[in-house]
Formats: structure tokens, sequence, C-alpha cells
């Protein structure tokens, strides 16, 4: 929201600091600006002038102009707009000379648009004075930061800051003694008070309605409104002075003299300002006559009875409703307007009656010879007393951590307009001011900030605090993944990141059924509405992506899998995902050793195949026992050009497993004896067969089975060697006992059917 | 004229033995001269049967004594031979050092993971628990708990991706504050680096996905001063350098009061410059007194207990950190981004 620093200053007469340093104290006192912006600059130096006479300019559209300027003379001017005639009164800003259409140009005549007073550049401003127009400067505050705080959406809120921030005196523009007695001209019914907790209305005749003053457009402008006609700008200008929505109804178009506050029918049509039709349900608030909703209450006034060029009797509204509600039917119709964003945040009920009585002091400035007719016509709930917080000065030493005066605390609260009272030596029974007090301010930590703030965070030294040494409570799942990642960048693997978002088709290249995937309701783009259930197509896109400038890389990701339940959160299942890329050579074997290292003693066991691997370079990897992950090439069908070998390790299932308990047996003394076998066998079986056939043997004297190497036969044969090597703790193996495993080994090797050479 | 064929033999030998080019002629000469049978030194011994037993003995001497002379010219003529023979081998095993070394180069760290492992092993050291949440939350951790009702307009500064199910990504990572108060036993310090989510379109400088670290500390007697002095030991251990911070107003919902906390621009140590946008500040982390609705709903007696919490954007920090100009390259899986890390 945007703060004319000129409208500040009418409510703290005294002050005297610039804009731009008060920008600086608002930030650090109350809530946070994000720059000030000049306006109306062109009107430091601008005057009235009187345009003698105009001549036009031979193959141009401008036309030359003689002004005169009272004391600064006569000057020379080109000016294009078409409304430029001798003898009218402009605005001439001194902003040098220049040429322009072959004629030295002395200053401009201004539009209202170069000037700031308002968005018209259709021609110069034609005007006699500008009298009180004086540059101002915008103040942008962060929404976000006034969320709780339903007063600063005014500016009167603001200037209430800005005085107690420089302790000076405020002044209060609303003078409720303006509001006119007697009975009202309308009537008003409220349903349900807990919707609209107050209605306040002013039925006015005698009205004309045309552009406004330029003041009151000059300050719409300067913060960013559009000035539209009086009675509209005047109903905005109070909003952004008091914080008080308003709404102007034609009179005439209305029917019956009752408004009636009440929840919308079920089907209910509506249509706004904006001349979109809404169909309405029993949760949108609506205000209506006899004949059905004339606004949404809160939101936006209806097309039917807005104030046009024809209205002559006007009902102002001035209105209080639940913010739950408004914000509710806001967001249900997309539409949030500067009514509906100062409401959501918990108006003050009080407010409506001083906004009207703000009204009463401006509307005959705005459209002379207006006149009231009735009185105030209120309609009013049962309202809350605002609370009383007990607050201790000790409590609220030790929740600051710094000593504090009882005297300026209390200072602090009162220059907030809090009313504080002495409980007892130590507390102070603050009561909250009706503004504060629907959501913002409720509890003695509400008022820990409103102190803190104001003498200053900037005066409280940091301070250790004093607490008892423990060590944390540890989390070996993340340590786990820490360690998983050292071993990974240490074999020459770099680490990715990639988005917890799949496509349709990512998921479906990869045989999933998007359907058992949980969705993003409202996506950010085409292609990331599903949450990952696999690493793989994200490792797959970082491969692909690679390979334009690689040859050969290696890369890792640890991130969750998310597979949706029946009910409650979903399941978030770490993995491990690892791919290896070269042009020409598979990894397969470079990544069977990191699951090895990363999982000492795991079986990688042959596996069909899926639709995206390569069909004869698929294995399982089993762990203690379980399924832990899968090690494959991707179908060449997914590569253009290379082969990607990958690892996927879920590290959930190992965390569960957890780490073998480490036992240590004494080095053996006795020496242990090896021998070798050359086994014959089909090309296509597999080496790692015979090794759990020798170790299904189960021999204890069997030390270990190590592979050597292989060698191609004719007539699609190969010839695989292994050295066994056998040995025991206690006594040296006589060479009959070691021919006798061997054997053993033959013969079941035998019974297997391979052919061995011996 | 025994003694003489002796020494003539023995000189002979010596001559050859030093002419010798090859281990092979130094052998001929051993096995001619040396050798047991056919030897010439044993031929003539074997002629010293005929000789008185004064004379034999002092023969016997001449001979041993050109024997040994011969043996060692013999050795050392050998140890020579060897020792070039062993030069030469040597030489033929020159290796070419410069050549690359076989097998990957280290990899790398992705930056986020370098930084937030940093702060992990900081805040472990300060006593805090690291804590995980997940990334899917519900509507009670991710804003009720955290004083954010379903009409808070709170709701807003946090766009949030809805999930089929009724659940939603988190968009912070203070719902891990609550899933702490659940779990951990007071007085407690913990934090919760991880993944958040927000609606938003992705530019230069805005990410739809980001990480974040909270933190927080809940004990008796909790203050702002004990809060600051643990942003300033962070910042400093994180900056590596002495930091100023100042705290000023920030409104959110689960702390109370809220603050924003900024440091003194560490481009321009304050003057003003365009990183800090001539403030001479930068906003670094929301953070505050827990809100004791809060501390309530997680069943905490506000009256007892108290506590401070703080929210660090760890992707901005790793921007800072490291100067990266574009977020989209964190999640971008360039190795020619990842690897300058
Ligand atoms: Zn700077």
């Amino acid at each position: 929201m945007k703060f004319s620093y000129n409208w500040i200053r009418e409510f703290v007469p005294g002050l005297t600091q610039a804009a731009g340093p008060l920008e600086r104290l608002i930030t650090m006192k109350t809530a946070e600006c994000e720059g000030i912006e000049e306006t109306g600059a062109l009107l430091g130096n601008a005057q009235v002038v009187l345009v003698e006479s105009v001549e036009p300019i031979a193959g141009s559209h401008n036309v030359k102009t003689q002004i005169d300027a009272g004391p600064l003379g006569k000057r020379t001017v080109v000016c294009g707009a078409p409304n430029c005639r001798a003898g009218m009164h402009a605005v001439w800003t001194p902003i040098g000379k220049k040429v322009v259409s072959g004629v030295e140009s002395d200053g401009m005549l201004a539009s209202a648009s170069e000037l700031g007073i308002s968005r018209d550049h259709a021609g110069i401003l034609e005007v006699d004075t500008i009298a009180g127009l004086v540059p101002d400067a915008a103040i942008e505050i962060d929404n976000k930061s006034i969320t709780h705080r339903p007063d600063l959406w005014g500016h009167h809120g603001m200037a209430r800051e800005v005085a107690a921030i420089l302790g000076l005196p405020l002044t209060d523009p609303a003078k409720l003694e303006l509001l006119p007695e007697g009975p009202a001209a309308i009537q008003v019914m409220i349903e349900d008070y807990a919707l609209c907790p107050r209605y306040s209305a002013l039925v006015f005749d005698n009205v004309t309605v045309g552009p406004s003053p330029l003041w009151l457009q000059y300050r719409l402008t300067s913060i960013g409104l559009n000035p539209i006609n009086n009675i509209v700008d005047l109903t905005n200008f109070l909003m952004a002075e008091l914080a008080q929505p308003m709404h102007a109804f034609d009179a005439d178009l209305l029917h019956g003299d009752t408004i009636f506050v009440r929840t919308a029918k079920a089907g209910e049509h509506f249509r706004a300002l904006n001349d979109e039709s809404y169909t309405l349900d029993a949760a949108n608030l609506v205000i209506a006559d006899a004949a059905g909703p004339i606004a949404l209450a809160g939101v936006i006034g209806g097309g039917e009875s807005a104030i046009s060029d024809k209205t002559t009797r006007v009902v102002l509204e001035s209105a209080n409703f639940q913010a739950s509600s408004i914000r509710k039917t806001s967001a249900g119709i997309k539409l949030r307007t500067d009514a509906s964003m100062r409401f959501e945040k918990a108006q003050d009920p009080l407010n409506t009656v001083r906004a009207l009585a703000r009204a009463v002091e401006l509307l005959p400035l705005v459209s002379p010879g207006i006149r009231l007719v009735g009185g105030v016509a209120d309609a009013c709930g049962p309202l809350a007393a605002p609370p009383v917080i007990e607050l201790s000065l000790a409590w609220l030493a030790r929740k600051l951590g710094r000593t504090l005066a009882s005297g300026e605390v209390r200072r602090i609260l009162e220059s907030l307009a809090f009313t504080v009272a002495d409980m007892d030596a130590d507390t102070f029974l603050v009561t909250v001011p009706s503004w504060r007090a629907t959501k913002d301010v409720g509890i003695k930590d509400d008022l820990v900030e409103e102190v803190g703030r104001m003498i200053g965070y900037d005066s409280i030294t940091p301070e250790a605090p004093l607490a008892p040494v423990a060590p944390p409570p540890a989390n070996p799942a993340r340590r786990m993944q820490h360690d998983v990642r050292n071993l990974f960048v240490d074999n020459g693997y770099t680490e990715v990141y990639n988005y917890s978002f799949l496509s349709e088709a990512d998921v479906r290249a990869f045989g999933m059924d998007p359907n058992d995937h949980l969705r993003v309701l409202n996506p950010i783009a085409e292609g990331q509405e599903l949450m990952r259930s696999s690493l793989l197509p994200g490792i797959w896109n970082n491969v692909k992506e690679n390979l334009k400038y690689r040859d050969s890389f290696r890369i890792f990701e640890i991130g969750q899998e998310i597979h949706p339940n029946e009910t409650g959160l979903p399941s978030e299942v770490p993995h491990l995902i690892a791919a290896v890329y070269d042009r020409k050579e598979t990894g397969l074997f470079e990544l069977k050793r990191m699951a090895e290292c990363l999982l000492p003693g795991a079986q990688t066991k042959p596996a069909q195949g899926r639709e995206y691997e390569h069909p004869a370079r698929a294995a399982e990897i089993h762990w203690r026992g379980e399924l832990v992950g899968r090690l494959f090439e991707l179908h060449p069908r997914m590569m253009e050009t290379g082969r990607a070998a990958i690892l996927d390790v879920n590290l959930a299932r190992i965390a569960e497993l957890g780490e073998a308990p480490t036992k240590y047996t004494p080095i053996r003394r006795q020496p242990s004896s090896a021998f070798d076998l050359s086994v014959v066998m089909v090309n296509r079986q597999h080496a790692g067969d015979v090794r759990s056939a020798i170790a299904e043997y189960a021999n204890p004297l069997i030390e270990s089975t190590n592979y050597l190497w292989e060698f191609a036969l004719p007539d699609g044969k190969k010839s695989v060697s292994y050295r066994i090597t056998v040995g025991s703790p206690e006594r040296t193996l006589p060479s009959e006992e070691i021919m006798a495993i061997r054997a053993d080994i033959i013969a079941i090797l035998r019974e297997l059917n391979y052919e061995l050479k011996v | 004229m025994l003694d003489e064929s002796i020494q003539e033999l023995a000189a002979g030998a010596l001559q050859r033995i030093a002419m010798a080019g090859t281990a092979e002629e130094l052998e001929a000469v051993r096995v001619e001269v040396l050798g047991r049978k056919g030897g010439a030194l044993a031929e003539i011994s074997k002629g010293m049967g005929k000789l008185s037993p004064d004379e034999r003995k002092r023969i016997g001497a001449v001979l041993n004594q050109a024997k040994q002379e011969i043996e060692t010219a013999l050795d050392a003529r050998k140890a020579t031979f060897e020792a070039v023979a062993l030069a030469a081998k040597l030489d033929s095993e020159w290796l070419d050092l410069t050549v690359p070394a076989p097998g990957p180069r280290r990899g790398h760290l992705h930056p986020i993971t370098r930084i937030q492992r940093e702060l992990e092993d900081l805040f472990v050291s300060l006593g805090f628990a690291v804590l995980d949440g997940p990334e899917v939350e519900d509507e009670y951790h991710n804003f009720d708990a955290l004083n954010i009702p379903a009409d808070h307009p709170a709701r807003d500064m946090q766009d949030t991706f809805w999930l089929s199910g009724g659940n939603l990504l988190r968009t912070h990572t203070s719902p891990v504050q609550v899933r702490g108060m659940e779990r951990l036993k007071l007085p407690l310090r913990m934090i919760a680096p991880g993944r958040v989510f927000r609606n938003e379109s992705v530019d230069a400088s805005h990410e739809h996905t980001f990480y974040q670290l909270e933190g927080m500390m809940i004990d008796r007697n909790v203050s702002v001063a004990h809060l600051l002095y643990f942003m300033k030991t962070l910042l400093t251990a994180v900056f590596q350098r002495d930091v100023t911070v100042r705290l000023r107003p920030g409104y959110f919902p689960f702390v109370e009061p809220g603050f924003e906390l900024d440091i003194q621009c560490l481009i321009c140590g304050g003057p003003g410059c365009p990183v800090c946008k001539q403030s001479g500040w930068v906003e670094l982390l929301p953070c505050g007194l827990v809100n004791p609705h809060v501390l309530r709903q997680s069943g905490i007696d506000p009256d007892e207990f108290g506590g401070f919490a703080f929210g660090l954007g760890l992707t901005r920090l790793v921007m800072m950190r490291y100067s990266i100009d574009d977020i989209r390259q964190l999640q971008g899986g360039d190795l020619r981004f990842l690897e300058q890390f």
C-alpha cells in the first residue's frame, strides 16, 4: 500500500522529517517500506498562466503559443495538446528551453497526467488555480508486513505510528459531532450480526456527479488510485484515510427504503460494477434491496445501483463485516478489491460512523450544494468490550532481555492509544484500542512487540542463554545420507538436485501409471502436475542434457520418492540414484562396485529387464537378504547416443536394516592353502552361480572363493577360473583333506552339469 | 718353475677378467681357471703330490693366493656387470608422470548440501538436534498449528501447492517446529533444513522449490536477547566474519513479537551499494519469540516455557555465498554449474 507523505503530515503537523528518514523510521518501528516515489514533482515550480495567443507551426500538429507567466514575463511555448487555445488558463512548468518543431520552446504547458494530478493526458490542464497542490512523496509499504494491522490500511493509522515514533501529537480528522441527529431516511436490517457486526449509512440528495476537485484527484493519483467521479473518489479517499471501505449507491435506483444484509440464496445472480456476473450461494454475504442483491458485501458494488452522472440522491454505506466471510467470498469469486483486502484484516466496527462523519465534512467540498437527508442509519450488533491485558513489567523485561523503566513503557503504550492503569507496583492493566482489538492485540505477548519496537530492538544486548550442556539427539538416517554423498563424491560422482514434480509423459516413459501419483491440483505449469514417485525421470533428464557437453560423466541424487496412501500423508521414501554415462563403455561394473562399497556383501542378482531397461543388462541388488535396489543400463531406445548405467537404492530400507555389528576374530596363525578350478560353461551362464553353489556347500574350512578370469572356448562356451582358499584356525590342513574338499566341490559342480577341466 | 706357471696363469686370468665384456665371458674364465674339474688351477694342484711337504705347503699358499686374487677380481667384475644391468633395466622402466592418472576425478557436492552441512555441524555443536519432516504436509502442521487458520490472510503470504487427497506441499520448514515439539522432550533445541515449495512463477531470482533451515529453542525464560545472541553466532559462522545484525518488526503469525533480521551489507559495509539497494542492510531471515498459541497448540504451557524460532533461507544464503546470479541453476542439473563447487 502506498502512503502519501503530505497526507500523513496533515495528521502530524509537527512532522519535520523528510520522507526518506521517515521511511527508515517506519521500517525500523512499524512496517517494511519498499521505497519512496516522488509524486507531483513538476508542481514545485508550476504556475497558472494565461495563453495569450496560439499560432500553427507549418508541417507540425504542434502549435506555437505566447503565454503570460505573470511576474516571470511572457514566454513562447510549443504545445501539442488538442485543447490548447488562446484565452485559456493553463499550467506552465519551467523545465528549460529546447527546440520543438523548429521553434524554441521555453518550458511546457502540462497535462494533469504530467503534473501527477490524475491520469488524464488527453490535453493540457485547464485550471484557474493550483493553490495547495505541492510535490508529494508516496511511501510504499509491503502489504505482507501490515497483514495483522487493520488500522494501517489507512493514512490516519500510519500517522498515529509516526506520531508515536516521533513523540508528536496526532490530530483526528473524524468529528463525530458532525453526524446528523434524528430518524434515518433509510432502514437497515442485518440478518446475522456475526457476519455483519455493524452497518451504518447516510442519505444525501441534491448531488451533482462530476469530476472531483484537483486536490482530491491528486491525493488518489499519488497513492495509485484512479479518479473516477467526485462521489466514488470521495469514498476511496475515506477508505485510504480511515481504512474504512465505503460504498455509494444511487438511491433512486434502489427498490424500497430498506437495506438488507443477508446471506445470498443459492443460485442467486449478481452483476457487479466490473460488469462481471456472479452466481452466489449461502457462503456469500450480500447487501440487498427489496428486488435483490445490490452489492457483494465488502467486496464490490452492484452495476445496477452504481453512481452515474444522472445520480442526484446517494446512499452512503459505511459497514463492518466479518473478516473470514469476506475473505472466503473474495477467494471464492477470485476478486480481490481494495475493500475486501481491508475487511479481511478485521476492521474496527467503531470506525463506520467515524468515516460517515468525515464524509459529512468533505462531501460539500466535492459536490457543492449536497444536502443530508435524515439522521444516521446505524444497525449494530453487540460489540465486544476491548480486552484488558495484565502486563507484568518484570515479565516484559525478561521477554525482551533488558531492563525497562515503567514510565517509558507507559509512555509508549499511551502514544499508541492504549489505556494504561496501575494494578500493582509491577503490573499495568492495559486496555487495547478498538482498532487494534479485532484480531491484532489480545495477549500480553502482543504488548512485548509494541514496547520492543518502540524502544528499539537495537537497545537489546545479545546474551548467551544459561542452558545445560547436553548432546543433541542423533539423526542416523540423515547421517547415513551424508555418508552416501561422501562415498559417491569421493568416487567421482557429482550431486544433482531435481524438482519433485513430474509430467505424465515422464512417468509413462518409465512404465508408471499417472494415476498412481499424488497430483498437484494447482500446478505452476504444464508438465509439473505429478509428485515424483521415482527419481529416474529426473536423472534421465540430467543425463540427456549433460551428454550434449560431455562424453563421460557420473552423477547422483538423493531425494524423496513420494507414494500416495489411502489416507493421511503419503509415504516419502529417500532414494539414492546414481548414473554413469559414457559414449561407449558401460558403467554397470563401476556402479556395481559402488553398490558393494555402499553395501558390503551386497549381491547382484540378474533380473528381467523392465521396458525402459536394457533387456540383457538388469539386476537386483540384495543386501542382508533383502531387495534394496536395482542396477541396469537404460534401454538404448531411451538414449540417442552412448550408454547410461543406473543404480537405484532405497535408502530407507538400508537404514532399517541398519549397520551389521562389527565382530573381531583373531588373525589366523595357521597358513591357508588354495587351489584353482576351471569350469566350462555355456556363454550365458552366470559366473556367480558357481560361487553360490560353493557357498551352499558351506564347508567351514573354505575361507573364500574368488573369480579369477575367464576366456572364450569354441562352440559358445567359456572357461571360468576360480581360486578356492581353505584353511583352519586350529591346524594346518593336510593335503589329503584339501584334496577331499576339492573333490567334493568338483562333484557338486558336476552334479549341476558343469564341465570341469581337471 | 711351478711358481712361474701359477703366476703366469693368474696374470693371464686377471687380464681376461679385466677384458671380459659380458657376464658369459667372465663365467668362461671362472670355469677355465677355477673349475674344480679341468680348471687350470685344479690341474696344477694335481701335480703337487710329487712335491716335498715343505714345497707343497709353500706352493699351496701361492696357489691359494692366486685363487683368491682371481675370485676377488671375478666378484668385482660381476658386481659391475650386475650394476650396469640393473641400471639399464631401471632406465627402461621410465614413466611419464605428466600423463593424467586414470580413473575419475573427485565429484562435487551440491552447493546447497555444502552450506546445509556447514550449518548442521554448527548447530549440532551448539546442542541443536537436526530433525526431518515430510515434504508433503497436512494443513494442520503447515498452517493451523502455526496460528494460521483457514481464513487467515497470512495464508496469502505463502502461495500453496495443493495436492490430491487434501494435503499440500509444505510452504516452509516451520511445520517441523510443530513436529519437533510433538516429539522431543523439553527444553529443546532443534533445526530442520529441507525443501519447501511455493506456487510462484520461476525466474532468475524466484523459484517454486527452494531450501530453508528452520530453527527453534524452547526453554524457560527465553528472551529477545538470547535470540540475538544465537543469530549473531550463526551468522558470524556462516559468513566467517563478524557481522552486525538488526531486528525490526516483521509479521509472522507463529511468532510474537516477530522480526525481520537484517545484516549490515557485507559488500559496502553500511554506506549503501546496489546489492543492499543503497540501504546498507540486507534482509536475511525472519525470526521471533514463539507465539504462545503455537506453544499451547503443541501442549506446552506458555507460562512455563517460551522460545524463539527462525527461518533461514538456505537457497538465498547459497546464492549470496557464491554470488550465483540465477536461482534456476541450482536445480538445473548442469554439470558445468555443479562442478564449480
Ligand atoms: Zn551495500
